[in-house]
């Protein structure tokens, strides 16, 4: 059972042969493999983080954007609707001047018309007074 | 050895045979055929599967290439939790090495019925059964933490025999002989009781009794691979890191 003889020494030369060889195709291959993975791995989680992120800055700035162009749609509906308002009120402003002018002319016209109309009917007045005053005094 | 039980030839199988060897002589050199036959068919499985899972190596790990990066990642994690994330880098070749070659010769041993094989002498069996191997592979754990001591060190490597107090330098020797032995004695004794105890036990009753056994065996098998290669990297992390700060983990 305990017989040693030269199978001790080229066990171990054939071992130590075996760690060289095993070396070179298992642990240096597998090894680069399992790290190149890993720093692969590494990469690009730090890759994806990074896009995220700028995704997130992305994302925080068009929030920003359509903050700012909805209080510039809003501005520029209240300037809008303030110079509708504006027009409205001057037309409105403009009609009320133009009726009133209008009535003003009518009543200066009917006023003028009136007079006249005075004149004549005072002027026929007199004539026909003075035609009953003539015919009158005819007859004494 | 337990052949005196005089078995019917249907229970071949079953026999025994510890301390016969089948001898190579080279030069006037004898060693241990049988261990190197199934060392070489270890070495081939392990250098297959490695060449299999590294030759089309890809970023999503599929089928045998996702069973050797565990497999990696597990002797990679057994030195870093024994040497530390600074040091263990250069040790996990030899380490995992130490663990693969172990394990897969244990189960070898436990699960290909090797008996079918016959040879002219002796009989195959798990590398690890035999002395010689266990042997060799604590030798080289020695010479590893030497020359980790070393290399780190210098000739300071010495101090750690006396830094606690003098006294203890005869024990802090006896240490280096002792810790190679129990390596050795500790993987060859489970393996070889564990093939002896399954032999037996099929022996006795052939059938479905000895299977729990050869369970444990497996298990054992495995555990005693996890061992050697962790009190390879502990003894590795020793000489690393002195006598002072080993307890500071």
């Amino acid at each position: 059972m305990f017989d040693f003889d030269a199978t001790l020494p080229l066990m171990a030369v054939q071992f130590l042969l075996l760690a060289a060889l095993m070396n070179v195709v298992f642990f240096k291959p597998l090894t680069k493999v399992i790290d190149d993975r890993n720093d692969y791995i590494r990469t690009s989680e730090a890759d994806a983080k990074e896009r995220l992120a700028k995704a997130e800055s992305m994302a925080k700035q068009y929030e920003a954007d359509l903050a700012a162009s909805r209080r510039a749609y809003q501005a520029t509906i209240a300037a809008a609707q303030a110079e509708a308002q504006q027009v409205v009120d001057q037309k409105i402003a403009e009609a009320q001047q133009a009726a009133q002018a209008q009535r003003e002319q009518a009543q200066k016209e009917l006023d003028q018309q009136k007079q006249a109309a005075m004149q004549s009917l005072e002027q026929q007045v007199d004539a026909l007074s003075r035609e009953i005053l003539d015919k009158l005094l005819v007859g004494i | 050895m337990l052949n005196f039980l005089d078995v019917p030839t249907s229970l071949s199988l079953a026999s025994l045979e510890v301390g016969h060897h089948l001898y190579w002589q080279i030069g006037n050199l004898k060693i241990h055929g049988q261990v190197f036959i199934v060392s070489w068919i270890v070495i081939g499985i392990l250098v297959t599967a490695s060449l299999l899972a590294t030759q089309n190596a890809q970023r999503v790990p599929k089928g045998i290439q996702n069973l050797m990066e565990y497999a990696l990642e597990f002797v990679r994690n057994l030195t870093r939790d024994q040497i530390g994330e600074k040091e263990y880098r250069p040790w996990v070749p030899f380490v995992g090495t130490l663990f693969l070659f172990i394990f897969v010769s244990n189960w070898s041993g436990a699960l290909v019925p090797w008996k079918l094989i016959r040879l002219p002498e002796g009989e195959l069996a798990a590398p690890t059964n035999d002395i010689n191997t266990t042997v060799a592979l604590a030798l080289l754990v020695s010479l590893a933490y030497f020359y980790a001591g070393f290399s780190k060190k210098g000739l300071g490597y010495f101090a750690k025999y006396v830094q606690p107090t003098p006294i203890l330098l005869p024990i802090a020797i006896l240490e280096d002989f002792t810790k190679p032995l129990s390596l050795s004695f500790r993987l060859f004794g489970n393996i070889l009781a564990d093939e002896l105890v399954v032999a037996v036990l099929v022996l006795l009753v052939p059938l479905f009794v000895p299977l729990p056994v050869m369970l444990l065996g497996l298990f054992t098998s495995a555990i005693q691979a996890l061992v050697f290669a962790t009190l390879a990297a502990a003894y590795i992390h020793e000489a690393l890191e002195g006598h002072g700060d080993e307890h500071h983990e």
